[in-house]
């Protein structure tokens, strides 16, 4: 019994959704910041799929449950279920794809519609790798992330640029805005409900934290 | 979108599906069909489902051609003087499928039809072509094997099935409908149909394996997060393709159409999956998985974490024992629909009256979204408490004892013994004080001894084989000993079943037996063995009952002997009938559990000493059979019955109060064949001592817990073992 508890221990317990249009690499960027592993191969997400991955910040231990969603089952009474409980979001595009850049509105108005609308979000271009194909400049997607009240970054899965970071930084985001009090979750992890709402109170820091991508 | 989802499918394959041609292939069957079906449109995944068709296609291409090279010389004297020799023979194949398989139609039949009746009598003329013919069957996939081998109408073929699994108006399982995001056509729950079959999955899982069921309700897993895409691909992701290949054989093998046409119309769609025989095998598939990494689901603590094993199965799980296990639930996923078609959809166990009355405490998790932990602990506490209560003013609250007792068994057994899972549950059930300890460890005998008695009943007429045969059979796979037992147990229950009366059994007839079972129950067998010997003593007795209650129990057993165990006689045939129904749902809940806890000896071994007393009641049951055969049937009905009753029921009392009265009826018909008796006796010692030698033997594995605990119920039966022989010794000299 002790042996499960050793590897599960932690003092919070996040969960964060990645979505974004299909091929825009969000299973690499989860896989890479899970397990540092990128593959060309990836098999099309049906459904979902999970990983978690626990971080220090400030000296506690955070657990990111990652929920890395289909690209396609947009709008769907289905995926409103994904969403359930989420405190974070990370909206993927392919910056060399414009319409991916483009549909990140959909997302994240779908986004909105079903969780807290104060959920810690960022838009995050990847594929910076691509730059000589690049689609969408860093100054669009920053002024859109910040009208969209988001942070921003840009990454490569495939060249591990960011990626760390940019989860990371939405954890310990969240992490800031939750606080202790909210989510005191200590080592019992069935005290989080599913679902539970969970205010979040956003900060003008949001604009300080915005980082331009790696270009 | 399609054609980013054609690049990724099934990299890691060893190439074929990059390859030009299939790809282009893929694309423009999945275009094609698009375009067909505008309201379905391409959804990710669809390609999956293609995918291995093709894949199928191909592989019998690639034979037919390996074949043809081989037989060169027959095909080029076969079709000598034929312009397009190769035309014509694919043209054979080509007609022989339509004969085998109906399905594939495609506009350029008829002409192809014309060609092959030409080559078909050729076929028929010579043996060296059905010998290909024949090679092709003995290689392949199904009937339509040997069949679809022309790389001309792969396509086509391709495209016909891949519709036909999709978009096939008489069919209840409908690919396309599981992509659909909108409620299908007459769904009274309005949710999309992949979220309907998910939940008819949970429903199925909950009257299985209910704590499992439970478990997975705790952590907030919704079906939908695994289970859509396992049923959206047909398990094409959890699968290696090979095995894929294997799984969906099965599958196909079911016909799609409703088997009950009655039921369909009214019953709720969450449930007409499951109207289909395939339907039924698909769901039941899936909670067959769900079983095989049962112990694995309840070690996890938070849903993410039980959702990542559920999406990445383990490589080394066989497919061939989930599907064996797939094929026993699916009857039993198939009887939910009738539940669901009298209850509305929820899930249940009211099969009928007499069934749902025995197992309408297991139905708790109908509202399972409402179960807490702390729930099950409450009812637990509760039900724990009314059971002492039970005891001590034994007969008094019988009803309430056996109406709860059946949750007990089943929620008791698989979280004490299953393991890992950390609950307050857990340890709270570890820490307990001894005698506390021995109540609840005899709970879980309640489960297991109704495996194994029958059995050994079963065995007593041709014991010495059969169980040497078992014995070896255990010996060999020592995990498998519970699923063993189940299988004779349900054997056993057929037997019994058969032999019983079919008579109605009425209400008022039900609370009778509920009274007797409750009598019958406060009797340990050790007082049995104690009125016919006065030697057995309570070490026998797992449980601490106190003596004077045992006295007390006699003596009411006593002036009810006469015309009163006649009555019983009947009772317990009538009711025989819903039991056996219930056993077989036993059987499988002992199945699943046993494979989900493979190793775990906690509940395993101190049952053992059970089988001791429950033994001593097998062999003075069987006196009465040698004067009379037919009073014989009758008893030992009864008794399987009542222990059957005790064992669900989860009482921890085991008793032989008919057997009991039989040997008394025997006395008056002479001690007949007492030599007899000893020799049965004796075998059946012989029984318990192997199973123990065998169980001693995997003591060591054993970790200290269960090896404490089974010490005990060793010592005990080793006792109990000592006094059936000093029995058996003084039959013996009696009789000369």
């Amino acid at each position: 019994m002790a042996a499960y508890r050793a590897d599960e221990e932690y003092d919070y317990l996040f969960k964060v959704v990645l979505i974004g249009d299909a091929g825009v690499g969000k299973t690499n960027l989860l896989s890479r910041f899970a397990r540092d592993e990128f593959s060309f191969e990836t098999k099309s997400t049906i459904g979902v799929e999970f990983a978690t991955r626990t971080i220090h910040v400030d000296g506690k231990l955070i657990k990111a449950q990652i929920w890395d969603t289909a690209g396609q089952d947009r709008y769907r009474a289905i995926t409103s279920a994904y969403y359930r409980g989420s405190v974070g979001a990370l909206v993927v595009f392919d910056l060399s794809r414009r319409v991916t850049f483009e549909n990140t509105a959909r997302w994240l108005q779908e986004l909105r519609s079903h969780t807290d609308p104060n959920i810690v979000v960022m838009l995050v271009g990847n594929k910076a790798d691509l730059r000589h194909i690049r689609a969408v400049s860093v100054e669009e997607a920053q002024a859109f992330a910040r009208k969209e009240k988001a942070f921003f970054t840009e990454t490569s899965a495939l060249e591990s640029i960011n990626v760390a970071d940019a989860f990371t930084g939405v954890l310990t985001q969240i992490y800031h805005v939750v606080g202790r009090k909210v989510l005191a979750i200590g080592d019992d992890p069935s005290a989080l409900p599913i679902g539970q709402t969970i205010n979040i109170d956003m900060k003008d820091d949001r604009q300080a934290a915005n980082k331009a991508g790696c270009c | 979108m399609l054609d980013q989802d054609l690049s990724r499918l099934y990299p890691d394959q060893e190439g074929y599906f990059q390859t030009a041609t299939c790809q282009a292939m893929l694309r423009q069957i999945l275009l094609l069909w698009c375009l067909i079906h505008p309201e379905c449109g391409y959804r990710q995944g669809m390609h999956e489902l293609l995918a291995p068709l093709l894949y199928v296609l191909h592989i019998d291409l690639q034979y037919l051609s390996h074949v043809r090279d081989e037989y060169e010389d027959c095909f080029s004297d076969e079709f000598h003087g034929v312009s397009l020799p190769e035309i014509e023979l694919s043209s054979a194949y080509r007609f022989e499928k339509i004969m085998n398989m109906n399905t594939a139609a495609t506009d350029k039949d008829g002409s192809v039809q014309e060609k092959s009746a030409k080559v078909t009598s050729l076929d028929e003329l010579d043996p060296e072509t059905k010998d290909i013919f024949l090679m092709s069957d003995a290689y392949g996939v199904e009937g339509e094997l040997g069949v679809v081998l022309s790389e001309k109408f792969m396509e086509h073929d391709a495209y016909c099935m891949f519709d036909y699994l999709m978009n096939d108006a008489n069919s209840v399982v409908v690919m396309a409908e599981l992509f659909s995001p909108s409620p299908s056509i007459g769904s009274s729950t309005g949710l999309p149909p992949i979220i309907e079959a998910s939940s008819a999955m949970y429903q199925l899982l909950s009257i299985i394996d209910s704590s499992l069921h439970s478990h997975l309700v705790e952590l907030g897993v919704e079906p939908q997060y695994f289970a859509l895409r396992w049923l959206r691909l047909l398990f094409g992701r959890e699968f290696s393709l090979e095995d894929l290949l294997v799984v969906w054989d099965d599958i196909f093998s079911f016909p799609n159409l409703v088997s009950f046409p009655d039921k369909a119309n009214e019953s709720e769609l969450g449930c007409r999956i499951l109207c289909s025989p395939r339907g039924a095998f698909i769901l039941a598939m899936a909670v067959s998985m769900l079983l095989q990494l049962r112990s694995s689901i309840l070690a996890t603590e938070y849903a993410t974490a039980c959702l990542q094993r559920l999406l990445n199965l383990p490589e080394d799980i066989s497919v061939k024992k989930l599907i064996e296990k797939a094929k026993s639930l699916q009857s039993l996923a198939r009887d939910t629909v009738f539940s669901c078609s009298t209850q509305g959809g929820i899930p249940g166990h009211q099969h009928g009256g007499r069934r749902g009355q025995s197992l309408s405490y297991g139905s708790s998790p109908v509202t399972p979204n409402l179960l807490s932990d702390s729930y099950w602990e409450e009812k637990w506490r509760l039900l724990h408490a009314a059971e002492e209560l039970d005891k001590e003013n034994c007969g008094d609250t019988v009803s309430s004892d056996m109406a709860n007792g059946p949750l007990i068994g089943r929620f008791n057994l698989p979280r004490t013994a299953s393991d890992p899972c950390p609950t307050d549950f857990q340890s709270e059930n570890k820490n307990v004080g001894p005698s506390d300890t021995s109540t609840r460890v005899d709970r879980n005998h309640g489960i297991y001894r109704s495996d194994k008695v029958p059995r050994i009943s079963a065995t007593e007429e041709s014991l010495c084989l059969e169980i040497e045969a078992e014995t070896d059979y255990v010996e060999e796979h020592p995990d498998q000993d519970v699923i063993v037992k189940g299988l004779d147990v349900a054997e056993e229950s057929r037997f019994n079943a058969d032999n019983s009366l079919s008579t109605a059994t009425s209400p008022h007839r039900m609370v009778n037996d509920h009274e007797y079972d409750s009598e019958d129950s406060s009797i340990t067998s050790s007082s049995l063995i104690g009125r016919t010997c006065d030697e057995a003593n309570s070490a026998e007795n797992p449980c601490n009952t106190s003596i004077d209650k045992d006295e007390n129990s006699i003596a009411s057993s006593r002036s009810g002997q006469g015309p009163y165990s006649v009555e019983k006689h009947a009772a317990g045939l009538k009711k025989w009938k819903p039991l056996s129904g219930r056993f077989q749902w036993l059987r499988r809940f002992n199945r699943g559990y046993a494979e989900g806890n493979m190793g775990n000896r906690i509940a395993v071994e101190p049952q053992k000493s059970y089988v001791v007393a429950d033994n001593c009641g097998s062999i003075s049951g069987a006196p009465a059979s040698d004067p009379c055969h037919n009073s014989y049937e009758v008893s030992r009905n009864i008794e399987d019955e009542d222990k059957n009753v005790i064992g669900t029921s989860g009482d921890p009392c085991h008793s032989s109060f008919e057997a009991h009265g039989e040997i008394e009826d025997e006395d008056k018909n002479v001690a007949g064949n007492l030599r007899g008796i000893a020799k049965a006796m004796l075998e059946n010692i012989q029984v318990i001592e192997s199973i123990f030698k065998q169980d001693q033997g995997l003591d060591g594995s054993k970790d200290s817990k269960s090896t404490t605990i089974s010490g005990d119920g060793q010592a005990a039966a080793m006792a109990a073992l000592e006094e059936l022989r000093n029995i058996s010794n003084f039959l013996s000299a009696c009789d000369d």
